[in-house]
């Protein structure tokens, strides 16, 4: 049942015709009265003392059950709108790397690790932290044993990556409903690392932003800053820049819209057994038919009893600001 | 000497009050912390009142008794400057030299504007995130004039003597060539502002240049025999307390002064409205 993708031509030129295929996708139509799912509420549940390498977030369905980020959260990839589902990990102005963990059971939000110490990014003056709510699109994959067609890279193996650019600060593991305005090409250490610009559905500047020309009018400087953050971010732990594809160029939304269709075509590759990639989890609790689909996770229990535990105190040298 | 911090109520609230102690006694921020720190008049103390990074506009209290650090209020409600693009809060651990003042009844012959009525603000660019009330020894590296709705209101620019970076700075020119685009963001940032709250942009003398050490080395010591004429009584205080418990021969010293004892609350949450990045067009 999950083998169904349509092309991503034939998806966006003709959006009637396909129906049965956009609802068994569980992709939402607007004009189908698709009201179901969009409202749905998420929680989170976090074991592990946060900035220690035992963190775990784990996200909650409605009843209390602990799912996984990267597969039980639909993606709701609504065409005629132009919104989707984002998985928020990192607050604005933060610095912890929190990233949802493809390759353990649950796929909980932890943060990464590097040589055993967990990775926090470096304040790039005049930047506090992450400039933007990052993300992911859950039931999204960068595919790393396929060549991208246009940009003739391998993914990066991990979901698409989102940067929220609304007003609020928001939470890591909040699940939010965001419209989709344009992206950027990362390529990091090699890999296709798509940056997807959203804004929350709720910010009151969504209104007056379609697409991605709409943020230059609206948030002047923003999209250049993206660029540059993103170049640069690794720079002070003594790597080189980064470069993008497409000449660094923004796509605008319906390309980007492209893309999220790719990335959730592979999704589906990897969470039905089709992809030759090893290593990742994809246990899931509401993909019926689907190779790993179980009634709950082993740690179900142990994680809804475990007792919350105070913060890891971030190492001083976290707070330092790097001029280049 | 030690300074601490007495806390009063939770940040983020009216209650709000940070009085520094010195050896566990209360004592005037304003008033009685030397301005100097070492005899060559090289090293001087700083009071912290914004930590970098963060909204709450907190300063010493002039009017009151032992002039406490509180949150700037306007028309009832506790003041937060804006988030303007690309800045996050302040951008330097902010705060002021104690036993200076901004003469209001002098006219720079420079900015040609008049004082603030404030104690001399200053920008402490080191790499740590100071904490409010904390009492720094730093070296001045340069000044900047800010014209703040008319008057001068003279930003000065230091590093902590113990940052890493200490030993290289020595002058302004070493801001630049160490903090490569700093100058020009803290420019940006006293320009802008006020913008987002429907004031215009505010004005540096100077061009906006930043003036070397030795120049800023003369601001404090305006400032400083500025300071010495209010608290001898020479130049009348206005609503300014000038209650101290070090200065022997000023008539508002006393032995002891009465201020609450310790009652830290936990910090009140910030009005999400607060988080909200502004975009300036044209600030860049």
């Amino acid at each position: 049942m999950f083998n169904l993708i349509p092309t991503m031509t034939r998806s966006l030129k003709s959006k009637t015709p396909l129906h049965s295929s956009y609802d068994r996708l569980g992709l939402v139509l607007n004009h189908l009265g698709a009201s179901r799912s969009h409202t749905r509420s998420y929680t989170s549940v976090s074991i592990g003392a946060k900035f220690s390498t035992k963190y775990k977030n784990y996200a909650l369905n409605e009843s209390n059950k602990v799912i996984s980020y990267f597969h039980d959260i639909p993606l709701n990839l609504d065409v005629e709108n132009g919104t989707a589902t984002m998985v928020v990990e990192v607050p604005r102005w933060s610095n912890a790397k929190f990233e949802i963990d493809t390759k353990a059971t649950g796929n909980p939000i932890v943060q990464d690790v590097k040589k055993g110490q967990v990775r926090f990014v470096r304040n790039l003056f005049p930047y506090n932290g992450y400039i933007h709510n990052y993300g992911a699109l859950p039931q999204t994959w960068e595919d790393p044993t396929q060549k991208s067609g246009s940009e003739d890279l391998y993914g990066d193996g991990d979901p698409l990556d989102v940067c929220e650019i609304g007003s609020a600060i928001l939470k890591t593991g909040q699940v939010t409903t965001v419209k989709i305005l344009g992206s950027l090409a990362l390529v990091d250490d090699g890999e296709l690392d798509w940056k997807i610009i959203v804004i929350n559905t709720q910010d009151p500047l969504a209104k007056n932003l379609s697409d991605i020309e709409d943020v230059s009018v609206h948030c002047p400087g923003l999209l250049d800053a993206t660029r540059q953050w993103f170049r640069d971010y690794k720079l002070a732990d003594g790597k080189a820049k980064n470069v993008f594809a497409l000449g660094g160029q923004y796509r605008n939304q319906k390309e980007t819209i492209e893309t999220i269709f790719e990335c959730r075509a592979a999704w589906d590759k990897l969470v039905t057994g089709k992809s030759e990639a090893s290593g990742f989890a994809i246990d899931n609790i509401t993909l019926k038919g689907t190779p790993k689909n179980v009634e709950s996770f082993s740690f179900n229990e142990e994680v809804l009893a475990s007792k919350p535990e105070a913060d890891t105190e971030i190492p001083a040298d976290i707070f330092r600001s790097f001029y280049f | 000497m030690s300074y601490t911090t007495r806390q009063i109520g939770a940040a983020n609230t009216l209650d709000y009050k940070v009085y520094i102690e010195q050896d566990g006694k209360p004592v005037s921020p304003f008033h009685d912390i030397p301005l100097y720190a070492n005899k060559e008049k090289t090293i001087l103390n700083m009071i912290v009142e914004v930590p970098r990074w963060t909204n709450a506009k907190l300063e010493i209290s002039k009017e009151q008794k032992l002039n406490p650090i509180i949150q700037d209020t306007k028309k009832g409600k506790l003041r937060f400057v804006r988030n303007c693009f690309p800045h996050h809060g302040y951008i330097h651990n902010y705060g002021a030299f104690p036993q200076t003042w901004e003469d209001p009844n002098q006219i720079h012959p420079e900015t040609k504007a008049k004082g603030d009525d404030d104690p001399l603000d200053v920008c402490e660019i080191g790499e740590q995130v100071a904490y409010v009330g904390q009492v720094k020894q730093v070296k001045v590296l340069g000044v900047m004039a800010l014209l703040d709705e008319g008057e001068t209101d003279w930003k000065v620019i230091v590093i902590d003597v113990n940052d890493p970076l200490a030993a290289k700075l020595n002058d302004i020119e070493d801001v630049e060539t160490h903090l490569p685009g700093l100058l020009r963001a803290t420019n940006e940032w006293f320009r802008i502002y006020k913008i987002p709250d429907g004031k215009p942009e505010n004005q540096f003398a100077f061009s906006g240049e930043c003036k070397n050490k030795k120049y800023a080395e003369e601001v404090v010591a305006e400032c400083a025999e500025a300071w010495d004429k209010l608290i001898k009584g020479t130049t009348t205080p206005g609503e300014i307390d000038l209650t101290n418990t070090t200065l022997t021969s000023t008539e508002k010293y006393v032995e002891s002064a009465d201020v609450p004892e310790a009652a830290p609350l936990a910090a009140a949450p910030i009005d999400k409205s607060v988080d909200k990045w502004f975009f300036i067009s044209g600030a860049h």
